[in-house]
């Protein structure tokens, strides 16, 4: 595959879209740390340019290069993940980050878009149906990284893998029967998944079922944060206006709730930027997969669209209060520097997809 | 059909963003828009704190300006949950600094413990030097907090403390209807006496600060900021010294006392045996508390107002306004007394078992003889007895406004020998002290009905204006008469009340020994005024099972009229 006229096929909306998240986050991190932490928002803003230099480094080369490196990308994160839950360093009751010299990452958030790549690469080429011998290898695949985030534990990363697997066997053409068949049995098997659970996984669960039984305790996290929400009205208090943010009533509103900060100070109209704004990223990446001339792109596309919108729209239940509180960070809004140069790096990837389907003239 | 079949599970993931995000944006328009103010009210809750500050409670002062309710300065200990580091470790120091078991400590605690940054109250009422020992122990003990409370306070101890009344903490049924008042929960409530009545102008205007907090509870900046206003200081009519002289001549003999001005209605003094301390209340010594509720003896009930008392001879005083009103005797009638009357066939003794001999009327009264008031009341008869009774008070509340009873006067047909029993006070008839001292009144300032009153001035605002005196209609000769027979009985050595006999005094009293129904127990009592010639204080002295009106109340009567005049009052 060649690459040409590349000067000419930027997906616009694309890059718009992503960047209008990325300054909003970065806006509302400003806000939320501004008068606290203010390195943290210098940092927010080196990690998103690194993510636009990662973003435009990877879509300058055609992704089957890339697609090459997925492999040994999906072993180191493997190994990395196994570093983490040996040597990894403990916050919030969990061990996610590894501290490389005197740089902290985050494993989980590599091995997202190297399985991605591993289980486009595995499926590309595989008889429709599928057969069930490549479901299941195709499961083990997600099975291995998914395992190692749940015993972090990080409950709500390691679903994420179940979420783009579930797209990615879909549009590789899972019969439906078989689907049912594994969603049926997953179900039945759910009960038994609770004895899995750590214990504040548990209560996590409980809380969001009845979030008044201890306001202050935890519950606190998901009243602070609809409170926030709520409170922007339709036109938001302003910025760096919020009484909730300002006063930090809302927790970890840099990483995981940054979106109450949004809700807050921005009120109706900024969600609404935001939501539009993922909504037609995601369009934008799924238009991509149906216009890849090759079901490696198209699966490559179709894994990273459905990451990251099942992300986005289980941080946004999350601290709407609509789903039990996982740690999962909202993609290019939420501070932490893996996520955002991982996400930008899947992103670029997109872009080179688009690129490419261009020398063919379509399909 | 491939690309179709593609095209179709794209679509499925389509349709599953579009479905959750319609979903994200009914609750975001639910939360923002349906229930905005809702969540902008509690953001402000959040962020907004009440930090109440207690406006001291208006002093009390007696018509000298000797204080009897002032403020103290105590403090109280809390620990602020949030900033607690170990429990145990606090509570044990702070057991070992003031002396409490750790229990109690831990136990209070619990108790008070609500929101994290809202400090809860272990210990209160410390004293100032146990304020600064802790003070100065408190950096091992973080979290811990020492503040100062202001608590009533009462000077004179128990002197006149059914007046006074007692303030105490609010009970939780009482918080809801108190913060719809604008009162803070916090601070103590008048419950009794004048604490209670006056409620409204001693407690003042709690102020505060509204401050804006961080999620720890931390002050950020002070929105806005109101001063307490102080109550307003009350003076009362009363003398403390008086007050203080009577209680002391009661010597523990339960029993009641008043004594006011029988021009005005002021009240001089007003006691009540045996009495209480109200600090106690203001301190929260429930233990105490318990006590003086459990006591048989009812320590906490006024017995000047609410105390009714059979009045036995006192009441001669009225049988003979009414019989020298309806012309049924005159100041010179003779009646014979041998010892005994019988109506019917019934015989009625008169203390005096030898009898008194021919007596006029200022004689019965100085004798208090038995036999002329029962000849006097079967003459009288049901109706014109009644009448002057009730003209005089009897069965009618006074007008006093702390709350009082009644007394009782019979309303049912009575027989002959009823109607002269009740005219010498036995039988069915009860009478306050207040109901007594209001009566003699009449005899002091010339046939006038008062309503006595104790608060004389709130601030600088004088609140007398509503007491006035009522003509009895009683001629000037009547009351002349009855007169000359109270200054007879305490003047004359042979006269009941000769016990209240000062040579530097001139003073008009009548004694009376009330049968109770404990066969051998009797009330005494003694009503009067002085001094005679320009009435400055008129009383009503009862004890309780306390023998013959001529021994105590006599007594505490000469103490009373000896300060009247040494004071000047």
């Amino acid at each position: 595959m060649v690459f040409r006229d590349s000067q000419r096929c930027w997906d616009v909306s694309l890059l718009v879209s992503a960047s209008i998240l990325a300054i909003a986050g970065t806006a509302a991190m400003i806000s939320a740390t501004g008068t606290t932490t203010p390195t943290l928002a210098v940092r927010h803003i080196l990690y998103l340019l690194l993510g636009w230099v990662s973003y435009y480094t990877a879509s300058r080369r055609a992704y089957p290069y890339w697609m090459r490196w997925m492999g040994i990308a999906y072993g180191c994160s493997i190994f990395l993940l196994v570093l983490v839950l040996l040597f990894g360093s403990e916050r919030l009751g969990a061990s996610r980050w590894l501290s490389i010299f005197g740089i902290s990452l985050q494993p989980s958030e590599i091995a997202k878009l190297a399985t991605i790549g591993v289980l486009a690469r595995y499926l590309v080429g595989q008889p429709r149906p599928l057969p069930p011998n490549v479901v299941g290898f195709s499961l083990g695949l997600v099975a291995l990284p998914l395992l190692l985030i749940f015993l972090q534990p990080d409950l709500g990363s390691a679903s994420i893998f179940g979420a783009f697997w579930l797209g990615m066997v879909w549009v590789a053409g899972i019969s439906p029967r078989m689907l049912m068949t594994g969603v049926g049995v997953s179900a039945g098997l759910l009960p038994f998944g609770w004895w899995l659970l750590k214990d504040y996984q548990r209560q996590r669960l409980m809380i969001f079922l009845h979030p008044d039984a201890d306001p202050l305790g935890a519950g606190y996290n998901i009243i602070q944060s609809t409170i926030a929400i709520g409170s922007g009205q339709w036109w938001g208090r302003g910025w760096a206006a919020g009484t909730q943010n300002r006063l930090r009533f809302v927790p970890e509103r840099h990483s995981d709730f940054i979106f109450c900060i949004i809700g807050e100070e921005w009120g109706f109209l900024g969600c609404m930027i935001v939501i539009v704004a993922f909504g037609v990223l995601l369009f934008r990446a799924l238009r991509i997969a149906q216009q890849s001339p090759v079901p490696l792109g198209r699966l490559l596309a179709v894994g990273i669209a459905s990451w990251i919108a099942y992300q986005a729209l289980v941080n946004l239940g999350m601290v709407m209060g609509l789903i039990p509180v996982v740690g999962v960070p909202l993609p290019l809004l939420s501070y932490g520097g893996s996520s955002m140069i991982v996400v930008w790096t899947a992103l670029g990837f997109l872009e080179s997809i688009h690129r490419t389907q261009r020398p063919h003239g379509g399909l | 059909m491939l690309g179709a079949l593609k095209m179709n599970r794209l679509n499925t993931l389509r349709m599953i963003w579009i479905i959750a995000t319609g979903i994200l944006l009914f609750r975001l328009i639910y939360l923002q828009g349906l229930q905005g103010r809702t969540y902008r009210n509690l953001a402000e809750k959040n962020r907004l704190r009440l930090i109440v500050e207690e406006a001291p409670r208006g002093l009390v002062v007696d018509r000298q300006g000797v204080v009897l309710a002032t403020n103290q300065t105590f403090y109280r200990v809390a620990i602020i949950p949030q900033e607690l580091e170990d429990l145990s470790s606090i509570v044990e120091t702070l057991s070992l600094l003031t002396h409490q078991p750790i229990d109690r400590l831990q136990e209070n605690y619990r108790k008070a413990r609500s929101l994290p940054f809202l400090p809860a109250t272990v210990l209160t009422r410390l004293s100032k030097d146990q304020a600064l020992h802790l003070e100065e122990e408190r950096w091992r003990m973080p979290g811990l907090l020492v503040k100062p409370e202001l608590i009533r306070s009462y000077p004179l101890g128990s002197t006149a403390a059914h007046l006074l009344g007692y303030v105490s903490q609010p009970n939780p049924q009482e918080l809801g209807r108190l913060k719809s008042l604008g009162l803070s929960p916090a601070g103590l409530v008048g419950r009794y006496g004048l604490e209670q009545y006056l409620e409204t102008d001693l407690r003042g205007q709690a102020g505060g600060r509204v401050v804006e907090v961080d999620h720890r509870a931390r002050q950020v900046r002070v929105v806005d900021q109101q001063l307490p206003r102080a109550g307003q200081p009350v003076s009362l009519t009363i003398d403390a010294s008086l007050q203080t002289l009577i209680e002391q001549s009661f010597q523990d003999q339960p029993g009641a006392c008043v004594v006011l001005d029988p021009w005005t209605g002021e009240i001089l003094a007003m006691v009540s045996v045996p009495t209480f301390s109200p600090a106690v209340f203001s301190m929260g010594e429930t233990k105490t508390i318990r006590q003086l509720l459990e006591d048989i003896n009812a320590p906490l009930m006024n017995r000047a107002t609410l105390g009714v008392y059979t009045p036995g001879s006192i009441l001669k005083l009225i049988s003979a306004t009414a019989a020298l009103e309806h012309q049924l005797i005159n100041p010179s009638t003779k009646i014979s007394c041998p010892g005994s009357w019988t109506l019917g066939d019934r015989t009625f003794h008169c203390w005096n078992r030898d009898g008194h001999g021919v007596l006029s009327l200022s004689e019965a009264i100085m004798h208090s003889c038995n036999v002329y008031f029962l000849q006097v009341g079967r003459k009288l008869g049901a109706v014109r007895l009644l009448k002057t009774l009730d003209q005089a008070g009897c069965s009618h509340r006074t007008g006093w406004p702390l709350g009082e009873a009644a007394g009782h006067l019979p309303s049912r047909y009575l027989t002959d020998g009823e109607v002269a029993m009740l005219a010498i006070g036995q039988g069915e008839v009860l009478l306050t002290p207040l109901q007594a001292a209001v009566m003699v009144s009449a005899f002091a300032n010339g046939g006038q009905k008062l309503t006595p009153w104790v608060v004389s001035k709130i601030k600088d605002r004088s609140v007398n204006e509503r007491h006035s005196l009522h003509p009895l209609g009683w001629s000037a000769k009547t009351i002349e008469t009855v007169r000359r027979g109270m200054i007879a009985a305490v003047g004359d050595p042979s006269g009941t009340a000769h016990r209240a006999y000062d040579p530097n005094v001139s003073v008009a009293g009548k004694t009376g020994t009330a049968q109770t129904h404990l066969p051998g127990q009797t009330h005494g009592w003694f009503v009067g005024f002085c001094p005679v010639e320009s009435p400055r204080a008129a009383m009503a002295i009862v004890t309780e099972h306390g023998g013959s009106g001529g021994d105590l109340p006599a007594e505490i009567a000469r103490s009373i009229c000896e300060y009247v005049v040494a004071a000047g009052i």
